[in-house]
């Protein structure tokens, strides 16, 4: 077997998934435990685990492996745990406060008791330059060398490790940032300087600042982490091109993500969507919701017409990111979550969890609180011996004790408790779409719901039933499914410039220069770590004169050579506006704020082979379950045993070592010979 | 068309389906907000977002409300009221009712509030409501905001409850009416189909619900819900010491002839019950600080709802322990036909301040300083860089600061209390390339935050060149340049504000809150210095650390 390999790596809180898959289509994934302290520790034992598991050395797997994608968490976790670097803003002076004010809005409208929080950058990090460009991008006071150096050596006392730099209007003209980027950079070797110009050439200060604070935050610390990554592995024998999938679903190379940093701060569920966009184009439908139960948390995201909506509208950590991000919806209740009387009296679940330490009481690893797990197990929807495969025993009694703990408090008995803690989980998920799907203008009835992550499959027919949905969808790969998603994702890079002219819009000629300069630049880019042939899609943000919020148009439909650009711009625009909120208004004034443009390098599909036929399957085994109708007894199938086109019917239990699905009765199941369980609900 | 009979209704239902249903009226209501956020036609209310979702029962008890903006918590219930009164017996399915005055079921008028009947079974079960501010309701100033009305005629257009759509057919007459009576149209229709569309969102959810679960159990979880909010408030009320305490709050000025205008609230807290008395208010006023009697209950019921515990949902149950007493003719509810318009802001804040000011030696802990007051100013005039087109620009910047706490120092520029940090102010960018305007200054203004063992957040300080094609007019509306926001429980008040108009020929003028035709010319600076919140506790209790970091960071 000396065929190549590529890998996917996706660092959860609790696993490290790694999924290889084989020139043959051959699918494999392993696991870890995750190493907070360092990442790549637990990568590398990852792959160690593949090769184990394909009959390999690790030198030798890595010999054949031809590429490596990445998914993690280091962003992310430095922003939640509020461990990034020591870092300093250089901004126009007068405007110093811009992060700290965040617009006036403060959250929790009625806890007026609650604590304001600790801006990123101190204020007294916080300097002002005088400097200061015109809306138009003219020069109304010119950089002032003596206030710079000021502000440099207070910078040089402070030692700090990055520096943000953030001027009003720079998204109109860079000079001024990039002069004063120079300046620091030459005074201070070695800190790592990043320009709000640079990161995110838009208007809007507090988000382009914000999002300029946070990658010069995050970017040491990623920067520190890929290279030990990158260290890692070459000590290991791979000398390959290493990938990170970035918060737009699209990967880069480690250099890049490690230039953009804050781009990495959703890489973690990235993963899942892109896959969803793979099995969406591999047939599965146009049309998905992603449902990603983990155990602390579920993402949310749809997949419309075949394509993962993006939304710049993130807050991560408490701080607002602009970039152009997959529209992921987090909901703070997964299987780990604890069900609880809550101070108003009702039960409830989340937002606490027990984590993976100690985590469900059925963990038998100290915890006494009933989480959705425990409840799943006391119906009878795991099984105690053979949980991860066997890895992991179950101590049923201890999750017995936990859910009759908050039965006795709700007055009701230790089943009716635990069938309780599965429908309110099944409510909250079933609620966190609906929000999920209202807010992009959509109805989801005819969507498919793909359940993935360990502990979805146990809640997909239950949730797609709530929300009306009449069909739901189960990878084999439901656990590994982030890190196989991360194969098939494309290169991509964003090019943004926001213009703003009086009358609206630019001149056609104008319109077509921007576009054409966007174009090259990205191009440019991507040609830097890509030779294959690249593709270009344009859009733009634009708005109705008096509006305040863009929304974004894809040009696939310009006519960049034909007459009237503007006009036909100002049309596609129209469309667009009637699509998702159901009118327009052509006497209106139409407003250009934002050209986009991002370069596809696109990578060669990885998709597994399509299942070979095989002989119906027959049920392992019989289990006694509790469904809202009462006790009954259902069959159990292995999921890898299944034939392609095998039918199911419901009630019944489909597992394998890392995902466990339940079908409601009235549900018809098929095995789909591409990969995953297709549910019909009745 | 009435709802069943009393007794019918199951007894309670069980915990986890009172669970999911507590969970789908909150999900109801997020999602109307979400509708309404995205599809809003006007600046106020898919960028600032001020507008409010509620679920009322058969009773118009409100049963669920997203927290969008605070000063409209209360006054929703009024207006379903409101339409229950004027069409009793007269409701049908697919009927679209609207109003905005503040003597039928309105806290103001520019605030609209649309209310859809929800039938199951031919009954009436709930009434699904949205209210939302437009950016022009008429009268004779831009905006809403008149500060030389003297009656509520000069202020806009009063709309009574009527029936704007029958059985599913709107009333394109009567919108055509409306519209034609504001200086924005365009945006006026907009929010109008924008309010309708996400009241129908909720009319189809809560019939979804209703073909789920059956009117009749629906109803008892409903009022198992409500009543659990209620234990839950009268739990943490009576946790408080029994007795009786006085507070007072003062409004600089009506506009007219009237200084130093009281707030009187005498709280008498007993058991689980707490009687809020405004009666000794002063007599309202020929201004428009007054409030309608809607946005007083509304006021009361914000207060009461910052003292309890964040988690309490705010339904009618979570209301019950409040009984509030009042008397017409006074400022804080005012006879028909008396200017009103100010009242969401002021005194709905002074309203606030009396009763955390009383309730400070009630439950120290939980009385928290005072948010800082509103004082808006908009600016009409002509830009040289779009000919032919005027601009008219609000002032959402230098925002007040918000109170301390024993949770600790406020958040600095967060708003008024009536808001809580729900308003957004815009982009200085944004506003630079729109409006002839420069930003020279918008920063925190150190030292304008009341003193205390917590310091209240800081206000700040704006100073805007008007750069416009020829000269502006601009009004003010507001208060608060005359008293600060209030300090508790030994805190210290706040400087108030100080608004400047600072001309270009080096002539100052101090501005009033409350003032209409100023002339603004090319060149002239609008200088702002705006009030911190109010502080917490004794300043001589503030640590020796927080000082230090105040003054490492440069906050005082």
């Amino acid at each position: 077997m000396s065929t190549t390999l590529r890998i996917g790596i996706d660092v959860g809180g609790t696993f490290t998934d790694v999924v290889c898959i084989a020139a043959d289509g051959t699918e494999t994934l392993a696991k870890a435990s995750s190493t907070p302290h360092d990442q790549s520790e637990g990568v590398v034992n990852g792959l160690r685990n593949l090769a184990i598991a394909l009959g390999l050395d690790l030198a030798t797997l890595l010999a054949r492996c031809e590429r490596i994608v990445h998914g993690t968490t280091v962003a992310t976790n430095a922003l939640l745990e509020r461990k990034g670097s020591r870092l300093a803003m250089l901004t126009t002076a007068g405007h110093r406060d811009v992060i700290e004010m965040r617009e006036g809005l403060k959250p929790e409208r009625y806890d007026l008791r609650l604590p304001a929080p600790e801006p990123l950058v101190p204020r007294r990090l916080r300097l002002g330059v005088k400097e200061r460009l015109r809306a138009d991008g003219g020069v109304a006071v010119a950089l002032d060398q003596a206030s710079l150096d000021a502000a440099i050596a207070a910078l040089r006392a402070e030692e700090v490790e990055s520096v943000a730099i953030c001027f009003l209007h720079s998204w109109r003209d860079g000079a001024h940032e990039r002069a004063a980027g120079a300046a620091v950079a030459a005074a201070l070797p070695g800190v790592f300087v990043t320009l709000s110009s640079d990161v995110l050439p838009q208007i809007k200060e507090f988000e382009r600042f914000s999002t300029t604070a946070v990658n010069a935050y995050v970017g040491p610390v990623v920067s520190r982490y890929l290279g030990r990554l990158r260290g890692r592995l070459g000590e290991a024998g791979y000398g390959g091109p290493v990938f990170v999938i970035l918060s737009h679903g699209g990967v880069a190379p480690v250099e890049e993500a490690a230039r953009l940093a804050v781009g990495t701060a959703l890489s973690g569920p990235a993963g899942g969507v892109a896959a969803a966009v793979a099995l969406a184009r591999a047939g599965l439908g146009q049309d998905l919701v992603t449902f990603d139960m983990g155990g602390t948390s579920t993402d949310i995201a749809m997949v419309a017409g075949g394509e993962a909506a993006l939304g710049r509208g993130r807050v991560v950590g408490g701080e607002r990111i602009a970039l152009e991000s997959l529209d992921i919806v987090t909901l703070g209740a997964g299987g780990g979550s604890i069900a609880h009387l809550g101070s108003g009296g009702t039960m409830q679940v989340g937002p606490q969890s027990a984590g993976a330490v100690p985590g469900p009481a059925a963990y038998g690893l100290g915890g006494t609180q009933p989480a959705v797990t425990d409840a799943n197990l006391v119906l009878g929807y795991l099984d105690a011996g053979n949980f991860l495969g066997g890895a992991r025993k179950l101590d049923l009694a201890a999750a017995q004790a936990a859910v009759a703990g908050l039965a006795a408090k709700l007055g009701i008995d230790v089943q009716a408790c635990a069938m309780g803690i599965h429908r309110l989980v099944n409510a909250r998920m079933a609620d966190g779409v609906r929000v999920a799907t209202v807010r992009r203008g959509v109805d989801p009835r005819d969507f498919t719901l793909l359940a993935f992550g360990g502990a979805a499959g146990l809640h997909a027919s239950a949730v797609a039933r709530e929300l009306g949905l009449k069909r739901a969808a189960v990878p084999l790969f439901a656990a590994g499914l982030s890190a196989w998603g991360m194969l098939q994702s494309d290169l991509r890079y964003e090019m943004a410039r926001s213009t703003l002219e009086a009358g609206g819009m630019p001149a056609d000629a104008s319109i077509a220069a921007l576009y054409d300069q966007l174009e090259a630049d990205a191009r440019a880019r991507m040609g830097q770590w890509y030779q294959g042939e690249i593709a270009v899609q344009r859009s733009a943000d634009m708005r109705y004169g008096e509006q305040v919020f863009e929304i974004a148009v894809p040009l696939d439909g310009i006519d960049w050579q034909g007459p009237a650009l503007a006009e036909q711009l100002r049309t596609a625009f129209h469309a667009r506006h009637r699509a998702l909120f159901t009118y327009d208004l052509p006497e209106e004034e139409v407003v250009l704020v934002t050209a986009r443009a991002a370069a596809i390098g696109r990578l060669p599909a990885t998709l597994g082979a399509q299942r070979a036929a095989g002989a119906t399957a027959t049920p392992l085994t019989t289990r006694r379950i509790r469904l809202e109708a009462g006790e009954t007894e259902v069959p159990v199938f292995g999921f890898e045993a299944l034939a392609p086109g095998q039918a199911l019917r419901g009630p019944a239990i489909v597992e394998s070592a890392t995902t466990t699905v339940l079908l409601l009765p009235g549900d018809t199941a098929r095995m789909d010979g591409r990969g995953w369980l297709e549910i019909l609900v009745d | 068309m009435q709802q069943d009979p009393q007794g019918s209704a199951p007894s309670t239902p069980d915990p986890v389906t009172l669970a999911v249903i507590d969970n789908r009226l909150r999900a109801i209501v997020e999602e109307m907000g979400e509708a309404m956020l995205r599809t809003s036609y006007s600046q106020i209310l898919n960028s600032s977002r001020d507008f409010s979702i509620a679920l009322c029962d058969a009773q118009c008890r409100l049963v669920a409300q997203a927290d969008h903006i605070p000063v409209h918590v209360g006054a929703m219930p009024w207006a379903a009221r409101a339409v229950a009164a004027a069409f009793a017996g007269n409701v049908h399915p697919g009927d679209t009712f609207l109003l905005n005055d503040p003597y039928f079921g309105g806290s103001h008028l520019p605030d609209l509030t649309i209310i859809l009947p929800v039938f199951a079974d031919g009954a009436l079960r709930f009434w699904s409501v949205v209210r939302a501010h437009q950016s022009d309701i008429g009268g004779a100033t831009h905006g809403g905001y008149n500060p030389g009305a003297t009656e509520i005629w000069q202020e806009g257009v009063r709309v009574p409850p009527i029936r704007l759509g029958e059985r599913g057919e709107l009333r394109e007459d009567l919108i055509r009416m409306l519209a034609t009576n504001t200086r924005v149209a365009r945006d006026f229709r907009g929010d109008m189909m924008a309010m309708i569309g996400a009241a129908r969102l909720g009319e189809r959810r809560l019939e979804g619900l209703l073909a789920h679960y059956g009117a009749a159990p629906l109803d008892a979880a409903v009022a198992a819900v409500l009543d659990l909010s209620e234990a839950h408030a009268r739990r943490i009320v009576a946790t408080w010491p029994d007795g009786v305490w006085q507070g007072e709050a003062t409004l600089d000025d009506d506009g007219f002839d009237r200084q130093d205008v009281v707030i009187r609230a005498t709280c008498t807290k007993q058991g689980e019950s707490l009687t809020v008395d405004l009666t000794a208010s002063d007599p309202q006023t020929t201004g428009f600080v007054n409030s309608s009697f809607a946005n007083m209950q509304s006021a009361v019921a914000m207060a009461f709802a910052f003292l309890l515990d964040p988690e309490v949902s705010k339904n009618d149950g979570a209301f019950r322990p409040l009984v509030v007493q009042a008397r017409e003719g006074t400022v804080v509810w005012a006879r028909d036909g008396a200017p009103v318009t100010m009242c969401t802001s002021h005194c709905s804040n002074e309203i606030v301040e009396a009763i955390i000011r009383a309730m400070s030696g009630c439950c120290p802990q939980r009385a928290m300083g005072g948010w800082g007051r509103r004082f808006r100013v908009a600016i009409q005039g002509r830009d040289a860089r779009r000919p032919g087109k005027g601009f008219v620009w609000h002032l959402f910047h230098a925002r007040p600061g918000g109170g301390a706490s024993s949770g600790g120092d406020g958040w600095s520029t967060a708003g008024e209390w009536h808001s809580a940090g729900g308003l957004k102010f815009g982009s200085v960018e944004m506003a630079e390339a729109r409006f002839p305007l420069v930003f020279e200054t918008h920063e925190f203004l150190p030292g304008t935050a009341g003193e205390g063992q917590f310091r209240g957040g800081l206000g700040a300080e704006l100073s805007l060149r008007v750069e416009s094609d020829g000269p502006c007019r601009a009004n003010t509306a507001g208060d608060g340049i005359r008293h600060g926001s209030a300090g508790m429980c030994g805190g210290q008040d706040s400087k108030p504000h100080h608004y400047v108009l600072a001309r270009a020929t080096g002539e100052e003028q101090v501005l009033k809150t409350k003032s209409t035709g100023l002339v603004i010319n090319p060149g002239d600076r609008l200088v702002v210095q705006s009030a911190g919140g109010g502080g917490w506790g004794p300043p001589e209790k503030r640590s020796a650390e927080a000082r230090a970091r105040d003054e490492r960071e440069g906050y005082v």
